[in-house]
C-alpha cells in the first residue's frame, strides 16, 4: 500500500485526476452561486446571455419589467441547447431543433403538429426549468435551483471585508479584459491567487507599491478576504502617482483582494475593480477571465494621470529579473507583469505534480494559511461538510 | 411570539388617543393610539395590516377598517400605532374621525388584521415597487419604513400618485426617508390635475398607467432580482395597475394588492338557498337558520349571535371563517387568497349557503 501523496490537506492526485475534478465539478461548481457577468451585459428588455456554471447550463433573460429570469438552457422536447452566448429575442425562445416554443416565463406555448402528434399533451408540464439570478456589486450570478434563498445568505457575511468600492459608479474598460488558459489545476490557481507568502518574492518587482507587510487576511466562511495598503514610498503622493484616476477616498486607500467561494478573484483597488473568473477546464487546465472597471471619467483625464505617474511607474515596475540577467526580452519573468508571473508560477508547479519524486515541503505559518485552509474547504464541500 | 387567543384579536377594546395630527392642510388627520403594556401583544401588527374602529353615532353602530400608516419596529410599539384618515364626502365615520376625534377619547378598535402584508427578513434581499394613490400610501407607508429600518439588503420604489401637490399624504415623511436612506429609496410622484402655482415638480403628469409603469422601470431597474409588486389605490386602480404590471411580463405570483375605500367587484348573480347551519364561535356551536339570498353573517347576527366582522364589503377579512361542510358562494373575495379558498375559508359576509346544510367554524 502506498500512502497517498499530499498537497498538505489536500492528495496530490486532487490536482491531477479526472476523478476528483469531476466531483468538484457536481458539488462544488453546479451547486453555488456563480458568476455570470457584469450587470450591464443585460441592460434591454429581451437581451440574454448563457452561461456554463459547472455541469449547468443556465440563460438569463430580460422580461419587460426589467427584472432578469434565469432557467436551465435545455429544451424540454429532446434536450437541445436553446440559446447561445449572448443576444436578444423578443417575447419567446424557439429551440432549433423542432421549434418547440417558449415565453419569457418559461412556459411552453407551442408545439408543431401538436394536435397530430402529441395527443393529450400537458404543456403545463413542460416548462423550461428555472434556475435562479440575482446581482450582486455590480455583477450577475446565477444559482441552479429556483429557490436557493437570498444571495446574502451566501456573500453576506464577507460583504463588510471588501473594499469600499461603489462598484455600480463605475465603468468597464473592454480594453482590459483578458482570457487567459493557464495549465495548471483550478486550486493551484487559487492558492497562487490567496498565497501572501509569494507577494514579496515573486511579485518583488511589480507588487512592491502595496505595504504586504501590513496585509490582513483571513476567511469568512467559504470565503477569502483580504486587504493591505499602499506603500509608504506610493501613499506619500498618490495623487500624482497613481497610474490611473483614483476610485477611493484619500483615507480609504489600499488593496481588497478577496477570492469569493468558488473561484471568483475580486481585484479592487485606489484605482480600479476586477474580477478574476477562475474556470476548471480539465483537471490541468483552468481558464481565467479578467474584466475590469475604472474611474467613470474623461479620456483627457485618464491621459493626464497616466503622463504625470509615467516616470514615477518606470523607476518603481520592473521584472522580476533583469533581461540582460536572463536574455530573453519575451520572458514573464521579465515582464514586469504581475498577471505573466502568476501564470508562469503555476504553470511550473503544476508540471512538477506527476513526478514521482514530487514532494511538498514545509507550509509558511501565517503566509499559506490561506492555502491549507482553502484545500480544507474544498474537501469540505466534497465530504458533505458544507 | 405567542399567538393571542382568537376571542381577544377579534373582539374591541378601548384605547386612548394619545395624540392627533391634521394632514394635508386638514383633509386627513392621523390618530397616534396609547398602547397599554398588556394589550401590546394583541395589537402586534404587521406591515400593511389594518384596525378596525367601531363607533356608537346617533344610536347606530358603524365600523370602518383604517390601515395602520407606521412600522411596527419601531423602537416603542407603544407609542407608534397609528393611523391616517383622510375625509370621504359624506362619510360619517371618517368626518366625524377628522372633526372630533382628539387626544384623551377613547375608541373602541379591533387587533390588527388583514393578509396585505410585508414581513422584512435581515437576510433578505428584495426589490420592492409600491404603487400607491390617494389614503392607498397608508399601508404601503407601513411597509415602506419596514423595509427600509429591517430589510437592510433591500431597496423600495414608490410611485405614488395623487391629484395635486397638495393632496400627497406623508409628503415630508417620506422625503426625511429620502434623505435617511439614500439609494435604498425612490420617491415618483405622479399628479393627475396639478397646480399651476405650485412650486412642486412631480415626476410625471397623469396618473399610474403602463406608461408610467415602465417608465419607472427603466428610471429604476431592479437591481435585487427578487421582486416585489404591492398596490394599494382606490376603486379601479388596482385593477389598471395589475393588468398594466401583467402586460409588462410580471407574473400575478409577484403582485401583492389591497383594495382601498370606492368599489369592489362583485357578484351579484349569486342567489343562494335557504340552508341550516351549524356555526362554531369560540367555545359554543349553535344551529341556525340561513334564509335564501341572506349572508352567513347576517343570518349568524340575526340568530343573536356576535361574529367577528368589519367591512362587510370583502375586503378586510375580519369576518373570515372555515366551511368544513356543505357548500357556499362568495359574491367577493378580494380579502382572501386562492390558497385559502382551497382550504376552505371564506368570508361570511359575502357567502351564500348552495347546500341545505353547512357546518361553519369562526377560527
Ligand atoms: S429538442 Fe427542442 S424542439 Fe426538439
Ligand atoms: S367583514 Fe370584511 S370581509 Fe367580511
Ligand atoms: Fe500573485
Amino acid at each position: 500500500m502506498t500512502v497517498a501523496r499530499m498537497m498538505h490537506v489536500l492528495p496530490v492526485e486532487a490536482y491531477t485526476s479526472q476523478e476528483w475534478f469531476d466531483r468538484e465539478q457536481a458539488q462544488i461548481f453546479s451547486k453555488l452561486w456563480r458568476f455570470a457577468g457584469f450587470s450591464e451585459d443585460i441592460s434591454e428588455p429581451g437581451q440574454y446571455l448563457s452561461v456554463q456554471a459547472g455541469l449547468n447550463n443556465i440563460f438569463i433573460v430580460m422580461g419587460r419589467d426589467r427584472r432578469l429570469r434565469a432557467f436551465h438552457n435545455i429544451c424540454r422536447h429532446r434536450g437541445t441547447q436553446l440559446l447561445r452566448a449572448v443576444g436578444k429575442t423578443q417575447k419567446a425562445i424557439t429551440c432549433p431543433y423542432h421549434d418547440w416554443t417558449y415565453d419569457l416565463e418559461g412556459r411552453l406555448v407551442s408545439v408543431p403538429e401538436e394536435a397530430e402528434e402529441f395527443t393529450g399533451l400537458n404543456k403545463n408540464c413542460l416548462g423550461l426549468k428555472p434556475a435562479s439570478v440575482d446581482l450582486w456589486r455590480g455583477m450577475l450570478f446565477v444559482h441552479p435551483e429556483p429557490d436557493p434563498g437570498s444571495i446574502m445568505e451566501w456573500f453576506g457575511k464577507v460583504e463588510p471585508h471588501l473594499g469600499p468600492h461603489k462598484v455600480e459608479e463605475l465603468v468597464e474598460y473592454p480594453q482590459a479584459a483578458t482570457s487567459h488558459d493557464i495549465k495548471a489545476n483550478w486550486k493551484i490557481v487559487v492558492e497562487n491567487y490567496i498565497d501572501v507568502y509569494h507577494l514579496s518574492h515573486l511579485h518583488s518587482g511589480t507588487l512592491a507599491m502595496y505595504d504586504h507587510a501590513r496585509a490582513k487576511y483571513g476567511f469568512v466562511g467559504p470565503h477569502y478576504a483580504f486587504w493591505e495598503p499602499l506603500a509608504e514610498f506610493y501613499a506619500r503622493d498618490v495623487e500624482k502617482n497613481a497610474p490611473m484616476p483614483l476610485v477611493l477616498p484619500k483615507d480609504q486607500l489600499g488593496a481588497s483582494v478577496p477570492m469569493l467561494f468558488p473561484g471568483l478573484g475580486l481585484g479592487e483597488s485606489e484605482t480600479s475593480w476586477s474580477t478574476f473568473h477562475v474556470i476548471p477546464l480539465a483537471p490541468d487546465l483552468t481558464r481565467v477571465e479578467t474584466r475590469t472597471r475604472v474611474k467613470n471619467a474623461s479620456d483627457w483625464e485618464f491621459s493626464t494621470q497616466e503622463w504625470r505617474s509615467g516616470a514615477f511607474w518606470g523607476k518603481h515596475i520592473s521584472g522580476k529579473y533583469a533581461v540582460e540577467e536572463l536574455g530573453e526580452a519575451e520572458d514573464p519573468m521579465t515582464s514586469g507583469d504581475f498577471m505573466a508571473e502568476d501564470v508562469y508560477a503555476c504553470e511550473q508547479q503544476q508540471k512538477s505534480l506527476k513526478s514521482p519524486y514530487f514532494e511538498v515541503g514545509a507550509s509558511a505559518e501565517q503566509g499559506e494559511s490561506p492555502v491549507r485552509q482553502h484545500q480544507q474547504i474544498v474537501l469540505d464541500f466534497l465530504e458533505g461538510r458544507r | 411570539m405567542t399567538q393571542a387567543a382568537p376571542q381577544a384579536t377579534r373582539s374591541f377594546h378601548k384605547l386612548r388617543v394619545g395624540e392627533t395630527r391634521l394632514e394635508i392642510g386638514g383633509s386627513a388627520k392621523t390618530i397616534v393610539f396609547d398602547l397599554p403594556g398588556a394589550l401590546c401583544e394583541t395589537f402586534r401588527w404587521r406591515p400593511g395590516q389594518h384596525l378596525t374602529l367601531r363607533f356608537n353615532l346617533s344610536g347606530e353602530e358603524l365600523r370602518r377598517s383604517y390601515s395602520i400608516s407606521s412600522s411596527p419596529f419601531s423602537d416603542d410599539r407603544r407609542l407608534s400605532m397609528r393611523i391616517t384618515v383622510k375625509r370621504v364626502e359624506g362619510g360619517r365615520i371618517s368626518n366625524h374621525i377628522n372633526d372630533n376625534l382628539k387626544a384623551g377619547d377613547k375608541v373602541e378598535v379591533m387587533p390588527p388584521f388583514g393578509g396585505f402584508c410585508l414581513d422584512p427578513g435581515a437576510m433578505r434581499r428584495r426589490t420592492h415597487y409600491f404603487f400607491g394613490a390617494g389614503s392607498g400610501i397608508t399601508p404601503l407607508f407601513a411597509m415602506i419604513q419596514s423595509v427600509l429600518s429591517d430589510e437592510p439588503h433591500s431597496v423600495v420604489h414608490l410611485v405614488d400618485g395623487n391629484r395635486n401637490a397638495a393632496t400627497i399624504l406623508f409628503k415630508d415623511e417620506l422625503d426625511r426617508l429620502c434623505d435617511a436612506y439614500p439609494g435604498r429609496l425612490s420617491v415618483s410622484h405622479l399628479l393627475s390635475s396639478p397646480s399651476l402655482w405650485s412650486g412642486f415638480r412631480p415626476w410625471r403628469k397623469g396618473k399610474i398607467d403602463a406608461a408610467a409603469i415602465e417608465a419607472v422601470f427603466a428610471e429604476y431597474p431592479p437591481y435585487a432580482q427578487d421582486v416585489q409588486y404591492y398596490i394599494c389605490g382606490p376603486g379601479d386602480m388596482n385593477r389598471f395597475v395589475r393588468t398594466a404590471l401583467t402586460s409588462l411580463d410580471v407574473p400575478v405570483s409577484r403582485i401583492h394588492m389591497e383594495s382601498y375605500g370606492g368599489a369592489v367587484a362583485q357578484d351579484d348573480t349569486i342567489k343562494g338557498m335557504a340552508a341550516t347551519a351549524r356555526v362554531t364561535l369560540g367555545d359554543s356551536t349553535q344551529s341556525i337558520e340561513v334564509a335564501e339570498g341572506q349572508t352567513l353573517l347576517e343570518a349568524a347576527r340575526a340568530a343573536g349571535l356576535t361574529p367577528p366582522f368589519s367591512c362587510q364589503s370583502g375586503v378586510c377579512g375580519a369576518c373570515r371563517a372555515r366551511l368544513v361542510k356543505g357548500s357556499a358562494e362568495m359574491r367577493a373575495r378580494m380579502a382572501l387568497e386562492d390558497t385559502e379558498i382551497s382550504k376552505g375559508v371564506v368570508l361570511t359576509c359575502q357567502s351564500l349557503a348552495t347546500s341545505s346544510e353547512l357546518e361553519v367554524v369562526y377560527e
